[in-house]
């Protein structure tokens, strides 16, 4: 490389290929979707100003396929927090040279965090159970 | 050594400083967030209960520090991404901070109004 010193933290960490890269990639495609997510919920949420409107609008967060949409929500949720504590660990110099265990560890909390939703959010998938009253 | 540091600052050191900030906030708020409303009052997101629900000062006050953050690092994120593309040029990476400012503090508001019946 040239003489200038970089500003990143590639010191031979390998941290923009490979598994270092695609977790870049999904963290920059789950942050754009969040911040989508945050518009529409500032939204549709302050229309409990709205009284009966949002219990109209609530009904619909009972369908199978907005829990569906949730799950997968509560997933780019976590996914996004966990690699912003890697993010935030490597910015104290922590687990540089070990980005990509710290990254699949990450993944592991998610992924427990993710099974406790899911799991809660089970009697709500069926049609008619649990959830479908409102 | 200087060299290991991760992040770039070219956004400017305090939005830096900031979005790691309002990071660690979302994480602590979030999951109280979502615990609340996922697994302890899991179904009931009727009018009444969501309003009982806000009627505790500690749950505003996540509520509050939640949108405030989130805001913040939403839009501070997608200057980054955009700051990327086609905002790196100063003029336009100044112009793109301004607006996003404004969005900012117009959902800020706006979510302010919402929870005002509780707040006040």
């Amino acid at each position: 490389m040239r003489g200038k010193p970089r500003e990143t933290a590639n010191v031979g960490a390998g941290l923009w290929k490979g598994t270092g890269m695609w977790a870049w990639v999904l963290f920059r495609a789950s942050g754009l979707i969040l911040v989508l997510y945050l518009a529409a919920h500032i939204v549709i949420t302050s229309m409990g100003h709205f009284g009966d409107t949002y219990d109209d609008l609530m009904e619909i967060f009972h369908h199978p396929v907005a829990v569906v949409l949730d799950l997968c929500l509560v997933a780019v949720v976590l996914y996004h927090a966990l690699n912003g504590v890697r993010i935030i660990l490597m910015d104290f110099g922590v687990g540089i040279q070990q980005h990509k265990i710290v990254f699949w560890v990450c993944m592991a909390i998610a992924v427990i965090c993710f099974a406790f939703f899911a799991y809660v959010a089970i009697d709500y998938l069926v049609v008619g159970s649990a959830g479908g009253g409102g | 050594m200087k060299a290991e540091t991760v992040a770039t600052h070219r956004g400017g050191m305090w939005a830096w400083l900031l979005q790691r900030i309002t990071a660690i906030l979302i994480i602590v708020c979030l999951a109280i967030h979502l615990v609340l409303t996922h697994i302890f009052n899991i179904g009931e997101l009727d009018y009444d209960n969501v309003a009982n629900r806000l009627a505790h000062a500690g749950v505003i006050a996540v509520d509050i520090i939640l949108l405030a953050s989130g805001i913040y690092h939403a839009l501070n994120g997608l200057r980054m991404v955009l700051m990327d593309y086609w905002f790196s040029p100063r003029k336009r990476a100044v112009a793109l901070s301004v607006v996003l400012w404004v969005i900012g503090l117009v959902a800020m508001g706006y979510g302010t109004w919402a929870l005002w019946p509780w707040i006040s």
